[in-house]
């Protein structure tokens, strides 16, 4: 399985961002079904739904941002063996998540998204989310090959580095996506006072 | 008969030679052999293990990247979405496919104004890859004649001086760029290079909380952080890489490919 792994890097790499033939429209095909969900018709320049990398979920499921597009996503980075900042930082989410009782489950998500993906297969986000009691109507986990992921960090200005042994020193942000998938507000540091974000959240609710 | 198998030995001799070439160094590129060096990042003291990897010998060229855009329109000016470059994305580019009114000067001078996403996207293009920071940094030690020249005190205080001349109205062509021990032209004194982790270094002052790491970061007890604070040369690298943003583009930073062996 090891060895596979820069096997599947090479080939993310070569299916993703260098192909001379234009993905971006089946792509575009793809984001116009979505945005009719969501209302829109386009994704703005600043959408992090523009990423056109492949991820599995905890279903083991092949999917592609954009398919979050249409709800308001809290996005957030993790590792399941990570023993002192993440726990947290789940903590945190679920803190928000308690606030917003009032809205329905379609209206918000949250995407907690691996920093090992070495280690962190669809199988132990799944066990992850179990294990946390998170509801899977609201939860989406991710994974993807590292060169995605570091994509993804980039555009959430996570800082993240991979010690080896298991320890990933990293940042620790909440990310607010709109429908659109436009950052529009970042919690960072773990235990913060949540209301900023709620409100957040509430204006952009109120405002679909 | 005897010249024919002459003939044939000497043709396959060269077949092979030739795919043996191909394999061993791609055109441009160099070999940096592996070893151990200690970064200039957090407080641990523990020297990072770099293997030997394939580097680009010049930082891509305005004509290079002309004709990566040409190949691969996504890349060009008009059509390159804000979330992967910034307005001022080849900047001095007067149109899609031309460089501007200083073509002539600037050809073989490194393409600056370029984003990450889209120095990756050249290099994946190519087979390659961007250099990690351990990688860059490693190749960077190196002085004309050494590997690692980090304590001639000579070769550190030209660095310095390089980098604190200001930057040329022209780029000059990267050929003519001081080139080290590997063969690597201009990893000191042309411009600044996208890596491909450079977002990756942890100075923080306070890394528990690693809060609001923008304005943290080197202000303060930022430098506490760092190895070796008399490379300072290599510390500007690192203080000039945690600022950047992904699809920042900036006057005097490119970038080089590289490849895994």
């Amino acid at each position: 399985m090891k060895y596979l792994l820069p096997l599947s890097i090479l080939l993310g790499l070569t299916l993703s961002s260098c192909s001379e033939t234009n993905t971006t429209d089946a792509l575009a095909a793809h984001q116009s079904a979505q945005a009719t969900i969501a209302g829109n018709t386009e994704l703005s320049e600043m959408s992090l739904y523009n990423l056109e990398s492949e991820w599995q979920n905890e279903d083991d499921e092949t999917v592609k941002l954009v398919q979050l597009n249409g709800k308001v996503q809290l996005v957030a980075m993790m590792y399941t063996n990570c023993t002192y900042a993440c726990p947290r930082i789940v903590a945190d989410l679920k803190r928000i998540e308690a606030k917003l009782d009032n809205y329905k489950k379609e209206d918000v998500g949250i995407v907690l998204v691996t920093m090992d993906p070495e280690n962190d297969t669809p199988e132990k986000l799944q066990q992850f989310a179990t294990d946390n009691n998170l509801d899977p109507d609201r939860w989406t986990l991710l994974t993807s090959d590292e060169m995605n992921i570091q994509e993804l960090a980039v555009l959430l200005n996570m800082k993240y580095k991979n010690g080896g042994k298991g320890e990933i020193a990293h940042s620790n942000i909440i990310t607010v996506l709109n429908a659109g998938g436009e950052i529009i507000h970042q919690q960072e540091g773990l235990g913060k006072d949540p209301d900023e974000t709620v409100k957040t959240i509430d204006g952009l609710l109120r405002s679909i | 008969m005897m010249l024919h198998r002459l003939l044939l030995f000497v043709l396959l001799v060269g077949v092979c030679g030739n795919v043996q070439a191909q394999k061993s160094l791609p055109k441009n590129m160099v070999n940096v052999k592996g070893g151990t060096f200690v970064p200039l990042y957090g407080n641990d003291s523990i020297p990072v293990k770099v293997k030997t990897f394939l580097m680009d010998v010049y930082p891509v060229t305005n004509t290079e990247y002309l004709a990566f855009v040409n190949k691969y329109p996504k890349w060009r000016k008009s059509a390159v979405k804000k979330i992967f470059a910034d307005e001022s994305y080849l900047k001095n580019w007067t149109a899609d496919l031309n460089i501007g009114p200083n073509a002539a000067k600037i050809q073989n001078s490194p393409v600056v104004n370029v984003s990450w996403f889209s120095a990756k996207a050249y290099c994946e293009c190519q087979g390659k890859r961007l250099a990690t920071v351990e990688e860059w940094e490693y190749a960077a030690l190196a002085s004309e004649t050494k590997a690692n020249a980090a304590n001639d005190d000579k070769f550190y205080q030209r660095s310095i001086e390089w980098y604190s001349k200001p930057n040329p109205t022209y780029l000059p062509p990267v050929k003519e760029s001081f080139r080290n021990y590997y063969g690597l032209h201009g990893m000191i004194g042309l411009v600044w290079e996208w890596t491909q982790n450079f977002n990756s270094a942890m100075v923080v002052g306070e890394s528990r909380a690693d809060v609001t790491m923008d304005r943290q970061l080197f202000c303060g007890s930022g430098s506490d952080g760092a190895k070796d604070v008399k490379n300072y040369v290599a510390f500007m690298r690192y203080a000039f890489r945690s600022s950047l943003k992904a699809n920042y583009t900036v006057a005097n930073l490119g970038f080089r490919c590289a490849k895994s062996i």
